[in-house]
């Protein structure tokens, strides 16, 4: 099981490389979105703030009214945001559970497959 | 998403342009006016479908929906199989809907022949072009579109029905000068009216209460039973042969109800399903090879996004094989027979679902089920036995004869895909796995104590 701090450290990276890759932040232009995240097995509970593309804000607890929902165990939650991991084939197992239009898990799976390409 | 969209989206899903073609095929089938019983025992077993996907979707609520049904219930290779061959179904429905609405447009226009292939053309490059500049039907817009659709379908029939009656004996009477194998092939064609309409499991994410989605199944079930029974009602009343074996029947349909007005208004009914059927169609098998790409259990080209997110090498594969099998369908007029390939299609994936609920009941019984189907064990063996059994049926006769290119189709397909699955997905994924091995960990070391 991963800790806040572990989580904490994971999405400090990960938003550091989505804002910086110019190529994910063209894309995403037109995408502004609240994330919340569910960790099933220690319950801890965090929110992102997408803004046209660019990652604003992270913080512990759920924030605001959520466009997307994402829910799956803290280390499966570490390993994707490190990028260690292919979200889809966790995905289509039904191990990390997505609620919110096909749209928008596109285009969350589309942020993966930007920054770290097969 | 609440349920009025729930269920236009399920409806809406069915009732794509093909679904005319599909009841002029069945109305072949039967004697007089009564392809409406037919409708009404397909739709008991689209009743059945519907606690299929409804505990299969109470299950597993996700996108992945009948993927991830196959690959929890059966090997992975046989789910993989499946599933590649069901999606084609996507491809020919895309393919019939632009014929139908290209000789739409080429007979409101006075044009045949070559023009309809250029008008064919149009629509799915304009298609195309609207897919990869991420241009989207607002959900709004589709309610509208799915419910204008069927209202306008039921006024004109109605109007049609009452206008010219209709005997009692040609109501009820489905095998006066017919054999009961006939209304078989009626009932496999009348399954093949409501597919799709559990397409709506897949938007299982978008819907706060899960509760909804078998709610609009069914309500999209009687919708559709209601629609389709009136146009099989009204064709044999106001069709000839030839009319009924066209790629238009449904003009043909509203001209000889109500003149020019009509004929215009089916042609906008047909344009606008057409617009639902583009939209969803191409938007879920792109998705579906992106994802498989991702997955990989397809080349990972097909997981590249432009810049604004879509997987274009899917949307124009799609697009280029639809216009290919349109164009081939115009040259050799054999729409009927891309309908009775989708009904067999069809029927194949309803009887994989069945086996699907009746393994996992098995595998994993005391997984939660939030929609349990009663009788699931007898009802499954029996969905299993039916569908396979309608599949058949329908790959083997076209306008009322017999024929076996349906079943040379499907099997082809189906051959295709598991020497895909066996042979080729094996190399995919072995380069898949030699890069994720050539990759390294970024997570960084837990330090213990």
């Amino acid at each position: 099981m991963a800790d806040w701090s572990e989580l904490e450290e994971a999405l400090a990276d990960y938003k550091q490389r989505c804002n910086s890759n110019q190529r994910l932040r063209r894309m995403q232009r037109d995408w502004s979105r609240v994330l919340h995240f569910v960790c099933s097995d220690n319950g801890i509970i965090f929110t992102m703030t997408v803004d046209k593309g660019e990652i604003t804000d992270i913080t512990q607890g759920h924030n605001g009214i959520a466009d997307i929902i994402v829910e799956t165990d803290s280390e499966t939650f570490c390993d994707m945001f490190w990028g260690d991991l292919n979200p889809v084939q966790k995905y289509l197992r039904g191990e990390i559970i997505v609620k919110g239009s096909q749209e928008d898990i596109m285009r969350l799976d589309a942020i993966s497959s930007i920054i770290w390409p097969d | 998403m609440g349920l009025r969209t729930v269920t236009s989206t399920s409806a809406g899903l069915a009732f794509a342009a093909i679904e005319y073609l599909a009841v002029a095929g069945l109305v072949i089938y039967v004697a007089g006016s009564t392809g409406w019983i037919a409708i009404a025992v397909a739709g008991l077993l689209a009743v059945l479908v519907w606690g299929f996907y409804g505990e299969l979707n109470g299950m597993y609520p996700t996108a992945a929906a009948i993927r991830l049904y196959m690959s929890k219930a059966m090997d992975d290779r046989a789910a993989l199989s499946i599933t590649f061959t069901y999606m084609t179904t996507i491809v020919l429905v895309i393919a019939a809907d632009a014929v139908i609405v290209g000789s739409a447009i080429g007979y409101l226009l006075g044009q045949s022949g070559w023009a309809v292939g250029v008008i064919i053309f149009a629509i799915l490059l304009g298609t195309v072009l609207s897919n990869l500049f991420g241009l989207r039907l607002a959900g709004g817009v589709q309610d509208i579109a799915t419910y204008s659709v069927l209202a306008a379908t039921v006024a004109i029939t109605a109007y049609g029905l009452a206008h010219h009656g209709v005997n009692l004996p040609n109501l009820i009477a489905p095998l006066a000068h017919k054999s009961p194998f006939d209304f078989v092939q009626a009932v496999a064609y009348g399954v093949f009216l409501y597919a799709a309409f559990e397409w709506v499991t897949a938007s299982a994410e978008e819907v706060l209460d899960i509760g909804l989605i078998p709610k609009g199944m069914f309500l999209a079930i009687l919708a559709l039973f209601a629609t389709c029974s009136l146009i099989a009602i009204d064709m044999p009343l106001y069709l000839n042969k030839a009319q009924l074996y066209s790629a238009i029947p449904q003009l043909y349909l509203g001209a000889n109800i109500a003149g020019y007005v009509g004929l215009v208004l089916m042609v906008v009914v047909t344009a606008v399903t057409a617009i639902n059927t583009f939209n969803g169609g191409f938007i879920t098998a792109s998705r579906f090879m992106y994802a498989a790409a991702r997955e990989g259990n397809l080349p990972r080209m097909f997981s590249r996004l432009n810049t604004r997110a879509v997987p274009y090498v899917p949307v124009i594969g799609l697009a280029t094989a639809s216009f290919i099998i349109a164009i081939l369908v115009v040259l050799t007029n054999s729409w009927q027979t891309i309908v009775a390939l989708g009904a067999a299609l069809e029927g194949m994936i309803y009887s994989v679902a069945g086996l699907c609920v009746v393994r996992l009941r098995k595998k994993l019984p005391e997984q939660k089920r939030p929609f349990r189907l009663i009788g699931a064990k007898v009802l499954g063996w029996l969905g299993v036995i039916i569908f396979a059994f309608l599949a058949l049926a329908a790959a083997t006769s076209v306008k009322g004869k017999t024929d076996f290119v349906p079943l040379a189709l499907l099997l082809g397909l189906g051959i295709l895909s598991t020497l895909y699955v066996l042979l080729l997905l094996p190399k995919i994924k072995a380069r898949q796995q030699a890069r994720y091995e050539q990759k390294e960990r970024r997570r960084p070391v837990r330090k213990e104590g």
